[in-house]
């Protein structure tokens, strides 16, 4: 048996397998001819191959007349009173002695550890036989027998729990889906691998997806509840993963998995700036993100602004995602192993920010084997180290990374830029233990940035968390997670301009959360996703201190805040029909600022300001300052129209108690957070979209359709001239407002060809207005106006043209409208000079932005077995060399009036990476 | 098993990664709403007081437009009034006698208008400007986009030495002066022939030139321990030109202002020098403490304001460590055809002047201002408080 597994293997190795040609009928005429011959005809006619031993059939001669018969046929014909039989497989023939090859493989069990409900392995073949057979060939199919035989119990569903894992490091794969071709069904695995569906016992042709991963199909044998599990094997071309979701609930083929996915390899061959690859700009070429330029760390989601968007690495909030100013990712991309965007649907899971949840989750270390991977740009240096601590159960990960050199900046003309100097390091470790049904993990970061601006200001800025993280399956249809996270942002300023009035300041934020989260199978149609979480912030806003001995600034206590925030949510997902699921969850989040805090109270109906202070509470320690709770509703409905589109409708509630105190045109590294309080309250959001998803019959284009409105309420916007630094009481330099966001975004994908890329384009809209009856609570007179961020169109157009396998080219086109701007509308003159009187708030528009950046990345030779792979990008950034105006600007001189554009990049910028390591092309 | 992977990265040309400030020119529709604009400066300097209104203009065509035949009275919180009178370009005038301008007091102008809107300013409130403690300079380089060719110059600044009753905001106006010389006496000259003038003239060789600095000093104290200041840095002035040939002078007034003033300059400064940089500010329209009371939804611009004006004069020659670069603006010409480049010129460009060359001939026509230093802005006449 062994042997004719090893014949038949070297066989198929030898031969490609062909779709169901024994239907092919065939004529034959043959007398007496060997039955190898006879094959070779039936191969010739019909391209169906015959497998078999030489031994067995050397003394067969064939003699037969027939003149339309199918290959199976006519070879079971030939074979009577042989003892051979034959039977199809995969298309083709095989002729074993005396037995009928079962319609699949016999069933065996992979990990037969993990697999602890079923019986024992199939005859004969021990483990290592059957991974060589199966293992080795994708295309043959395993049988994975699940539950015991006569567990079930009549009529009812099994239900199945499995994992799916990386064959080659043990890691278990994320959102990799299983679909069941019988039942039309599927599943995503969740953050751990895991999987659960309900099948009735019975034969199942199941098949296993991942980007980047070959398809896997298995025959799954349920008999009664049990486990599984199913590894899949990195496609050679495909080095680690990071995937770009979009809006998962959006997606076009199951319920839930990504609508966009981006290999590591199509990160890098997309045009960077400086050869780093960063998903988060990468995030910006996908429909609804926008950035408003070089140089501006936040980004924008369907029209909200940049602080309402949450950033997790492995649920540690970042509240600062760059490094230097946005020009570089404040986390190693080389550790990422998924990242979705959540601007939909979000799941009722998340809460806290109005348009967004970013979800970054770092690899686990390679569970089989050492590794060190590294980097060297002109700025910075990586390194990744990572390994088993216990083979096949626990690894530990560590990357650290640094700038070790600003001579950039000695380059840059400007005197001021030249006289300064900037570092930035990042660091993160992970441990995981993965004991079968419990996982332990936990993960700390730290990032840190410093930047000297020549002699006028210091800027410090750090981000840091750890998560610890354990996850246990009570029962094939339970999962439960628990974590404890912990975070502080802080930054530290410098202001030494004038030596009278320099100071110091030191801002930051902790956080510290315990949640816990249920993943309920509890029917087959029915998935139950409920939990809990309570999050205690503590913000100290900090001291503005003198800075020198010559300073005279006078200390100022900007405060310091804490709050609660505790949610309980709850959420369902159910096929309703086999072509229409629904979703509905509700989200409670109670958020309590609390004291010890003294609060001034104004006079009613008059602008909150010092004048019209009436009184002070005091509140005590842990004292509940104010109650703010919001239900939240998360809904959406999934109507598959056909095969190939489906429409989808989804309804958002959000609420957000943090935000950003900021009125420059970007963030700056000293941009405080602060906390609702007993004036200034939480915003909320409603957001309705609906959207229209197809994919063209063998997938190769995907297109979506989508719109959306959103309306935000006590959107928080501050007034004219507002001062954060020297400010403890906020509420007299904010108003809140509302905020509407609404667009329409397009998105085409080609992938699996040639070309391919994408070609994202939006049209969205953001408007603010504060309008309180009165001007002094009132901004732009009470009358609406752009949002800064308002970019009604982008348009973006990423390609990637395989020339070879080993050459391709990349290309990415960029255009939006200039963002919104004041512009001065009239002069008027005191003491004989010129002064501008400007138009009304964002009335105007800077020039529209385009950018086209080009790549071409040469891999080495493909060779299989040898030493060195190395790889060459080859980049241009901005490859036309326009100057997008970042803002216009207007001085006066002498009486006259000049106006300006400053650009931050202005030429194209090349680099050239070089990537290198030992073993071969499709080694990770 | 070890695995090991690298990634290199290399930048080519990395010297023109650089951010880039370029003219450009927006399209704006400028506003066809024209706005009143009042200003007022009401000092102790002297009892002469003025009060401007004109007209804001579009931004496509510069221009002041004064506003005629305004009722114009400023009052104080003491209740004497103190009517302006219509002189020109806009100005109205009045008295305003030193005994009614004592800290503590509170003005305020009302307006009519001949189209009769009644515009009123909020009272702005007097308060005390002490002495200016000193001005002074420090010997600076700037760096240039050229490393090694930084701008040489000095720095000014001001101190302030303020007591706990003086006001805590202020802005300074900064006047400079200084002494020039013209390159050559007159001595050939063509005014319809060529002349000479012997012996040689130097009467337009001397000149002095004020100006005002067109720059926006606003300062507080408000955030500080105490009502004092250092090195509040004024004006930078560099060696390429010929202010620091022959003697310098600064004039700094010294302003009091309200909170509200200091608001409103500091806004206008923002505005002024904006440098496009990432982190800065949209600019907005500033807001004075005027209000239109006939038409509340039109908005007045500018603002009335009363501070105590402390002045000081300082002098600067011969710094050291500072040499003179190029400071000459006189340039010279061949003369190559007299009919063309004299003769057929109109006499209203006379005089020519000309310089002789090597063989005594006037081949080389001058500039006017190498003779005439009165072509550069300057006067003849030495002013007062000239030293030297």
């Amino acid at each position: 048996m062994k042997n004719l597994f090893i014949s038949f293997l070297l066989l198929l190795l030898s031969v490609t397998l062909s779709a169901q040609k024994q239907s092919t009928v065939i004529s034959c005429h043959v007398n007496d001819v060997p039955f190898s011959e006879f094959c070779s005809l039936i191969a010739k006619q019909t391209s169906v191959k015959v497998f078999y031993q030489e031994k067995w059939i050397n003394q067969l001669k064939v003699t037969l007349n027939a003149d339309s018969i199918t290959p199976l046929l006519a070879i079971t014909q030939v074979l009577k009173g042989t003892g051979l039989e034959v039977s199809v497989w995969h298309g083709n023939l095989m002729v074993l002695p005396g037995e009928k090859l079962i319609p699949s493989l016999p069933s065996y069990i992979t990990n037969t550890n993990t697999t602890a409900n079923t019986e024992g392995g199939p005859d004969g073949l021990t483990e290592s036989e059957e991974k060589y057979i199966t293992g080795r060939q994708p295309n043959a199919t395993q049988t994975i027998l699940i539950g015991r035989k006569g567990a079930s119990i009549t009529g009812t569903k099994a239900k199945l729990s499995g994992r799916i894992m990386d064959e080659e490091t043990g890691e278990p794969i994320l959102y990799a889906t299983i679909f069941i071709e019988e039942t039309k069904t599927g599943a995503v695995s969740d953050a751990n691998g895991f999987v659960s569906i309900s099948l009735k016992p019975g034969m199942y042709n199941v098949q296993a997806e991942y980007q980047g991963y070959a398809k896997k199909k298995y025959q799954f044998d349920v008999l009664s509840d049990g486990n599984f599990t199913i590894t899949m094997k990195k496609s050679f071309i495909q080095m680690q993963e990071v995937v770009v979701y979009g809006d998962r609930q959006m997606s076009m083929k199951l319920k839930d998995p990504g609508l966009e996915k981006l290999s590591v390899k199509a990160i890098r061959s997309i045009p960077m700036m400086l050869g780093e690859r960063d998903i988060l700009k990468v995030s910006q070429m996908l429909p609804g993100i926008v950035s408003v330029g070089e140089g501006s760390a936040g980004i924008n989601v369907r029209g909200g602004s940049s602080d309402q968007n949450a950033f997790y690495l492995n649920k540690i909030p970042i509240y600062n995602t760059s490094h230097l100013f946005g020009f570089f990712p404040a986390f190693n991309s080389d550790i990422i192993k998924d990242f979705s965007v959540y601007k939909g649907l979000i799941p009722a899971k998340y809460g806290g920010r109005l348009s967004s949840v970013f979800n970054i989750v770092s690899r686990q270390g390679n569970r089989k084997r050492f590794m060190a991977r590294g980097g060297i740009s002109p700025i910075s240096a990586n390194i990744v180290l990572e390994g088993p601590i216990k083979k096949d159960v626990s690894s530990i990960l560590i990357s650290a990374r640094s700038s070790y050199s600003d001579w950039m900046l000695q380059k840059i003309k400007d005197p001021v830029i030249r006289a300064s100097n900037a570092a930035f390091s990042d660091f993160s470790a992970s441990v995981n233990y993965d004991l079968s049904k419990t996982q332990i993990s936990a993960f700390a970061y730290y990032s840190k940035d410093r930047f000297k601006l020549s002699d006028i200001n210091e800027y410090e800025y750090s981000n840091g968390g750890v998560s610890l993280n354990f996850s246990h399956n009570y029962s094939s249809s339970l999962h439960a997670e628990y974590a404890i996270i912990g975070s502080k942002y802080s930054f530290t300023t410098i202001d030494k301009q004038e030596v009278s009035s320099a100071y110091a300041h030191t801002y930051n934020i902790g956080q510290l959360e315990a949640r816990a989260d249920f993943d309920h199978a509890t029917g087959d149609k029915n998935t139950l996703e409920y939990g809990a979480d309570i999050i205690y912030y503590a913000l100290d806003r900090g001291t503005i201190n003198p800075y020198g001995a010559a300073s005279l600034r006078l200390p100022v206590k900007l405060g310091e805040e804490q709050a609660y925030e505790s949610s309980l949510y709850i959420s369902d997902n159910y096929d309703l029909l086999p072509w229409l699921n629904v979703s509905a969850g509700i989200r409670y989040s109670m958020f309590t600022p609390t004291g010890p805090k003294t609060v001034y109270t104004y006079r009613p109906d008059a602008e909150m300001i010092a004048e019209n202070v009436t009184d002070s509470i005091v509140f005590g320690n842990n004292k509940p300052i104010k109650w703010y709770g919001s239900p939240q509703i998360r809904a959406a409905v999934n109507m598959e129209t056909d095969p190939n589109g489906s429409i989808k409708i989804s309804f958002s509630q959000m609420s957000q108690n943090l935000f950003m105190l900021n009125n420059t045109i970007s963030i700056s590294p000293n941009t405080q957070w602060k906390l609702a309080d007993y004036h200034i309250a939480p915003s909320n959001s409603n957001q309705l979209s609906l959207g229209v998803f197809r994919t063209t019959r063998k997938g190769f284009l995907e297109s979506s359709l989508e719109v959306f409105y959103k309306y935000t309420t006590d959107y928080p916007e501050f007034k004219d001239g507002a001062d954060f630094l020297n400010n403890p009481n906020l509420e007299t330099a904010i108003l809140q407002g509302t905020q509407k966001a609404y667009g329409i975004e397009f998105f085409l994908k080609r992938s699996s060809k040639k070309l391919e890329g994408w070609l994202s384009y939006t049209y969205s809209r953001s408007i603010v207005q504060v309008d309180g009856g009165e001007d002094w609570n009132s901004i732009n007179g009470g009358i609406s106006y752009p949002a800064n961020h308002d970019i009604p169109h982008s348009l973006n157009l990423v390609l990637s043209y395989h020339i070879t396998r080993r050459l391709i080219f990349s290309s990415i086109v960029t255009y939006q409208t200039g963002k919104p701007v004041t512009y001065p509308v009239s002069v008027y003159y005191i003491e004989g000079l010129p002064y501008l009187d400007y138009s009304a708030r964002n009335a105007y528009r800077i020039p529209d932005y385009f950018r086209t950046d080009a790549s071409l990345t040469i891999e080495g030779n493909l060779k299989k077995r040898k030493l060195l792979h190395s790889s060459i990008i080859l980049s241009a950034y901005n490859v036309t060399g326009r100057q997008n105006p970042y803002t216009v600007f207007f001085k006066t001189d002498n009486g006259n009036i000049y106006s300006y554009q400053y650009s931050v990049i202005g030429v194209p910028i090349f680099t050239i990476t070089w990537l290198f390591k030992l073993g071969n092309y499709a080694t990770d | 098993m070890l695995l090991i992977r690298l990634t290199l990265i290399f930048l080519l040309l990395p010297l023109i990664f650089t951010a880039c400030i370029k003219s450009y020119q927006p399209e704006i529709t400028g506003s066809d709403v024209s706005k009143y604009v009042v200003s007022g400066q009401i000092t102790n300097l002297n009892s002469i007081q003025t009060v401007t209104i004109s007209m804001t203009s579009s931004i496509n065509e510069l221009e002041a437009i004064p506003v005629t035949g305004c009722t114009v009275i400023i009052s104080d919180d003491q209740g004497h009034e103190f009517p302006m009178i219509y002189s020109e370009n806009g100005n109205y005038t009045g008295q305003i006698d030193q005994q009614y301008l004592i800290p503590g007091n509170s003005f305020k102008v009302d307006i009519l208008t001949s189209d009769g809107d009644k515009i009123v300013s909020d009272y702005d409130h007097l308060s005390s400007s002490p002495a200016i403690d000193s001005i002074y300079f420090i010997r600076k380089d700037l760096s240039t986009a050229d490393p090694s060719k930084p701008l040489k110059g000095i720095q000014f600044y001001i101190d302030l030495k303020g007591d706990v009753t003086d006001s805590k905001f202020y802005r300074f106006e900064v006047f400079e002066t200084w002494e020039y010389h013209s390159e050559y006496p007159v001595e050939w000259f063509f005014a319809g022939k060529i002349q000479r003038a012997q012996p040689a003239d130097y009467s337009l060789s001397i000149c002095w030139s004020t100006f005002r600095i067109n720059n926006i000093y606003a300062l507080t104290t408000g955030k500080l321990s105490e009502n004092k200041y250092k090195l509040f840095p004024l004006n930078f002035v560099d060696n390429r030109t010929d202010r620091l040939v022959y003697g310098y002078s600064l004039l700094v007034n010294q302003y009091s202002l309200s909170e509200d003033a200091y608001i409103y300059w500091n806004q206008l400064r923002i505005n002024s020098t904006s440098q496009g940089g990432l982190y800065e500010r949209q600019p907005l329209a500033v807001k004075g403490n005027l209000r239109n009371l006939t038409h509340p939804d039109q908005e007045v611009l500018g603002f009335f304001g009363v501070s105590s004006v402390t002045t000081k004069r300082i002098f600067v020659r011969n710094v050291e460590n500072l040499e003179m670069e190029n400071t000459s603006r006189c340039a010279e010409r061949p003369l190559l055809n007299p009919q063309f480049q004299l003769y057929n010129l109109d006499a209203s460009f006379y005089p020519v002047y000309l310089k002789e060359d090597s063989a005594y001939n006037p081949t080389i026509i001058l500039d006017k201002g190498c003779v005439d230093c009165r072509a550069y802005n300057g006067t003849t006449v030495k002013p007062d408080f000239w030293p030297w």
